[in-house]
Parts: structure tokens; sequence; C-alpha cells
């Protein structure tokens, strides 16, 4: 489970996260929406142990892991841009946390074969189209066996008819693996296939609310936080 | 009619001609069969051009070197007082007098503190040569890196550090391999600085022919000894591998890198 616990975060002056709290159940996708600028990419960082809260926690299966940098928190982290590791093959990437003693080499046929990437393995990043860079590093995250997983964005590089695929591929990798998922997206239908709970991130702070569309009427609102975005 | 906003472009061509190209035309033409004969038959040239490019390699590889260990404190260590001095003095070897760099490096290796290595320390050797090469060429490679890891992104540092690597192994792993060209367009460019450094290299190495001339001294020497003809067919040796090894960097890292490092 995924515990953030009043998390403040400020770059110098500029305060990005003010108080977020937000709980996150294994096997739950929660999708975060915000307009730009709102701190959800810094959201997922902190969580992610890149970025440190200048106060409140980060608790993983009840365990503090505020203080720990991101290589100990066996959090499983895709940015924005798929950001596959340009000298290794799809394989190579895939499998690139057993350096670190991480992930089960068993599970890579079944990750591969889940997120279609079998004919690929061999292949460099820059031979993918951006719905294959995305699933490679989806799979890159999962395979590292991560007791959490931050998607921030993931389809944003892939073109709509792609996507109605991979949406659904990605909610049954989701299912399978089990974990608590914080999922950051602009997109209310990717939102909707993905999503099991949703909150919205406005002015620094989060909250929670029960439906896709009471999200987009919270963002056209604004004030319903009570201050601007 | 030129408008005034054409003028700097309307200029440009014969600004550039006269100035940069023209020199260089003169002194193709000036190659004779005689002064090519000279120099090649010279055995000095050959181990003034021995010289220069084994130095020039060895100053190049160690300026990548140091290079790659300035990148990591730019990725990692951005606050810290090391990497703040290191990224200003990096362009000191560019602004300083490259006799004063060479008198540095004299004071420096000489006899003062290297005494025990020799009657002028590391003075007038090839270690000395390799030096002074390195002290003008490093900035260079140190530029190269900085320039690719802005390209790099720290993403990719980011990813590996949540699948377990360290910052050193992130760095080592994931960013090093992802630097190639920067780092080829750094070794390149530190080579092509090194072959035509002059000043600093007669300072600290000297000019002892057959021991620490380089191709510059070389062309110094055959010019104050009134041979120009061999000056001149030596300048065109040093002219055709300048141009070589630009058009080398050029091909393998783009244009793009080339002026990303150099920039």
């Amino acid at each position: 489970m995924l515990k953030v616990e009043n998390v403040h975060f400020s770059y110098g002056d500029r305060p990005v996260l003010r108080g977020v709290s937000l709980s996150v159940e294994p096997g739950e996708v929660r999708v975060i929406f915000g307009p730009n600028g709102s701190g959800k990419s810094t959201l997922l960082r902190v969580v992610a142990g890149i970025l440190r809260p200048d106060r409140g926690r980060i608790v993983i299966d009840g365990e503090d892991v505020t203080d720990r940098p991101p290589e100990d928190r066996r959090v499983g982290y895709v940015p924005q841009r798929p950001t596959l590791f340009p000298h290794l093959t799809v394989r190579g990437n895939i499998t690139y946390s057993l350096r670190n003693g991480r992930g089960d080499p068993d599970r890579l046929d079944e990750l591969v074969k889940l997120l279609g990437l079998e004919e690929h393995l061999d292949r460099r990043p820059d031979e993918l189209s951006g719905g294959y860079q995305s699933r490679v590093a989806l799979a890159r995250a999962l395979f590292s066996d991560p007791r959490v997983l931050l998607l921030d964005e993931p389809l944003s590089d892939v073109d709509p008819a792609a996507k109605r695929d991979l949406v659904r591929r990605f909610r049954e990798v989701l299912d399978r693996a089990g974990v608590p998922t914080l999922y950051v997206t602009h997109d209310p239908w990717e939102a909707e296939c993905v999503g099991d709970s949703y909150t919205v991130l406005l002015g620094g702070r989060a909250v929670d609310v029960d439906t896709v569309d009471e999200a987009i009427e919270r963002l056209k609102r604004g004030a319903g936080l009570g201050e601007g975005a | 009619m030129i408008g005034r906003y054409e003028l700097l472009g309307a200029l440009f061509p014969p600004l550039f001609f006269l100035f940069i190209v023209f020199p260089l035309v003169v002194l193709a033409l000036n190659l004779t069969p005689q002064g090519l004969a000279q120099a090649l038959g010279d055995p000095y040239f050959w181990s003034a051009t021995f010289n220069t490019i084994l130095c020039a390699v060895a100053a190049a590889v160690m300026g990548v070197v140091i290079a790659v260990g300035f990148g990591y404190y730019h990725l990692f260590k951005r606050d810290s007082v090391i990497y703040r001095v290191a990224d200003f003095l990096n362009d000191l070897p560019i602004a300083l007098p490259h006799t004063v760099a060479g008198l540095a490096l004299l004071l420096a290796f000489g006899r003062r503190y290297f005494w025990w290595l020799g009657e002028n320390g590391l003075a007038f050797t090839l270690v000395a040569v390799t030096l002074a090469m390195l002290f003008v060429s490093y900035p260079l490679a140190a530029r190269a890196v900085q320039a690719g890891l802005e390209e790099v992104g720290r993403d990719l540092v980011e990813v590996a550090r949540t699948l377990g690597d360290s910052p050193a192994q992130a760095y080592a792993r994931v960013v090093i391999p992802a630097l190639r060209e920067a780092l080829l367009g750094g070794f390149l460019l530190g080579f092509s600085r090194s072959l035509s450094e002059f000043a600093a290299v007669i300072m600290f190495g000297g000019n002892l022919p057959g021991r620490t001339q380089v191709l510059a001294s070389y062309v110094f020497t055959r010019v104050e000894a009134g041979d120009l003809e061999a000056a001149v067919a030596a300048s065109v040796f040093c002219m055709v591998l300048s141009l070589v090894m630009v058009a080398l960097t050029r091909s393998l890292t783009g244009a793009g890198g080339l002026r990303r490092a150099q920039g």
C-alpha cells in the first residue's frame, strides 16, 4: 500500500505541493488529474525519491521511505517521455534491474507477451515507435518487481489509433501486477479505462473524486478548492 | 540596392575569404617540390610528426577521462564548491595566454617540486609536451561532455536509480554509454587543439629537435633558420592533418555535435 501524508514541496520560493495526502491500495490504479504546472509530475518524483519533500511522509507497505534514495525504495517509474536506455536493446532495457539483483528472469516471457513485444526484443529504442517505447518502459518498470508503480503520462507519445489497444493492454498488465499505481494523464477516456479511483491536483492540493466527470468538473471550476491553479 | 540589414550578409563572403581562406590558399600555393622533398627527407620532421601525434592522442585521452569525471560533478554535485570552481576554471585555459600556461606548468612540474624525477623535473620531456597540450585542450572535452549531458537529460539517471542504481552506477552504466558521441567529439576536438598548440608546448616541453620538438615548433624552427620552403611544406602537412581531423569530427559526431562541443 502507498500512503502520501501531508506532503509539501517547493521549487525555491514557489510552493508546488501544499499538504498533499492520498493513499493507494494494492492493485488499485489511482489517476491523477490536474492542469499543467499543478504538480502532478512533482508528486510522482517525490514518491519515487527523486525529489525530497519539504515536509510530510511517503509510506510504502507500512514503511516510511521519506529519507530513502530512489534506489532503496523499489518503485517502478515511467517518466513522461518513455526514456529508454539508448545503448541497450529492448531486452536489455526490460531486464536492466537484474544488474541490481531485482526482478525474476522467468517473468520476462510473460511481460513480453502481455505487452506484445515478442518481435522487438533485439531492437534498439530508436527503431521503435512511441507506442512500443511506452510498452518497453512499462515492462522495464514492472520487471523490477516494484512495490509501487508511478506512470507519468505514459501514453502521451502514442497516436490515438494505437492508444485504444495500448490502454487495454496496460490495464490488463496493471491488473496482473497488483501493485498500487499512480497514473497521471490528461485524457479522460484513458483515465476512465485504466483508473479505479481519481484525484484532482489543483493549487498544490489534492482532492479525491468519484468519477472522471467530477474530476473534469473540478478542473473546469478551478475555484472548487478555493483558489486558482 | 543593398539595405543596411542585408549588409552583414553581403559582407560575409569577402571578409571570410580574405581573412580566413586567403591565407590558407597562399600557404598551399607556396608549396614547392623542393620544400616538400626537404621536409620529407628531414628525420627531425618525422620525429616532430611522431611526437605531435603521440602527445596529442595522450592529451586527448587524458582530457576525456578528466572530462568524464567533471560530467559526474555536473550531473550530481552541481552545488559543490569543487564543481563551481571547475566550471569556472574550464574557460581559463582558453582565455589565458598560452605562454603563461606554459610558464605555470614549468614552475609546477619543473625542478622545484619534481627535482626527484631528474635535473629538470618533468620539463623538456614528452610528458611535458603532453601536459601542455592537455592544459589547453581539456576545456574542449569538458564542454563537449557538458553539452552532451544537457541532451542526454536527467530522466535516464532518474529511471536507472529507481531500478536500483546508485548515482555512480547510473552514470557509468547509462550516462557514459549515452554520451559516446559527445566523448568522441571531445576526443577529436582535444586532439585537434593539441595538434595546433605551440606556446605552452615550447615553454614547458621545449623545442629539442628529435626529442620534444612537435610540428608547430618544427615550422617555427625552419622559419627562424630561413628555410621557408621546408617550413611551408611542414605547414601544409599540418593543415591537411587539421582538415582531416575537422572532417572526421564532423562526420562522426555531425556538424551539430561539433558546434555543441565548442559552444
